[in-house]
């Protein structure tokens, strides 16, 4: 079985690929920050995919996964202004998008290093 | 790559702002430039102009410096009479540079560019992380 087939892997594969989609179109924000009638864009987080294993609800005040996530980039969206020239790019919001873009990256990335290190205990040269 | 192209565009963003920041500082080194008869012009303040384009190799939408215009804004005038630009009431024409207003540019000017470093480094940042998958 190959790497590239496990549900683990693509999902932290697609993830990855989409935050260096997103950092691109944040540079692309920044560096028209004064372009006159500018408006900025944003990428939508990727669709959660589908695993194997579902969550079991043991008490019924218990939170389901697919609850509200205040991390979600795509909300916020509502308090954006706009100069006399057109130009709807925040400079403070678009280096909060790549700071979090860069961490969450970060994030993607060790997870992927990690579930590696798990592969490399499978077959017998981990540690 | 995005996270190349990425670089590329906040490059584009460094490359404006400097231009920009050039124009800022003729205006500023030209405050007092008067004309050197009656009658002429003296220097007129420029204004830099952005423009988004789109590099079509790479799919980037970039920044470029577009045409530097000259203020409109009429110009000043100061009571000089022994000045050699001094008309028959003895005023002579001041450029139309306030140094508020372009120290304010500048400080803009320098925002934007930070901005656009800060891309760059958390670009890199990635790249780096990426590569380390590797060492692991």
């Amino acid at each position: 079985m190959a790497i590239g087939g496990l549900p683990l892997f693509d999902a932290l594969k697609a993830r990855m690929s989409w935050h260096h989609a997103r950092q691109k179109v944040l540079a692309e924000n920044v560096s028209n920050a004064d372009t006159p009638g500018f408006r900025p864009l944003d990428v939508k987080p990727p669709a959660r995919a589908q695993s194997g294993l579902q969550m079991a609800r043991t008490d019924s005040v218990h939170m389901t996964i697919g609850g509200a996530n205040p991390n979600d980039p795509t909300k916020a969206q509502r308090r954006f202004e706009t100069t006399p020239s057109g130009n709807g790019v925040n400079l403070e919001d678009e280096m909060l998008k790549v700071a979090q873009n860069n961490q969450d990256y970060q994030l993607a990335a060790s997870l992927y290093q990690k579930s590696m290190g798990l592969m490399k205990i499978a077959i017998g040269r981990g540690r | 790559m995005d996270l190349l192209k990425s670089i590329v565009a906040a490059a584009s963003g460094l490359r404006v702002q400097s231009g920009r920041m050039k124009v800022i500082s003729e205006n500023l080194a030209n405050a007092d430039s008067t004309a050197d008869k009656p009658g002429a012009d003296p220097y007129r303040r420029k204004v830099p102009t952005f423009r988004g384009q789109l590099d079509r190799e790479l799919g980037v939408k970039t920044v470029e410096l577009g045409r530097v215009r000259t203020d409109t804004a009429p110009f000043r005038t100061r009571i000089d009479p022994g000045h050699p630009a001094a008309d028959v009431n003895g005023e002579v024409k001041m450029p139309n540079v306030n140094s508020l207003i372009e120290t304010m540019d500048m400080r803009e000017a320098q925002r934007s560019y930070e901005a656009n470093l800060n891309v760059i480094s958390s670009a890199r940042r990635m790249i780096t992380r990426t590569i380390e998958i590797l060492r692991a």
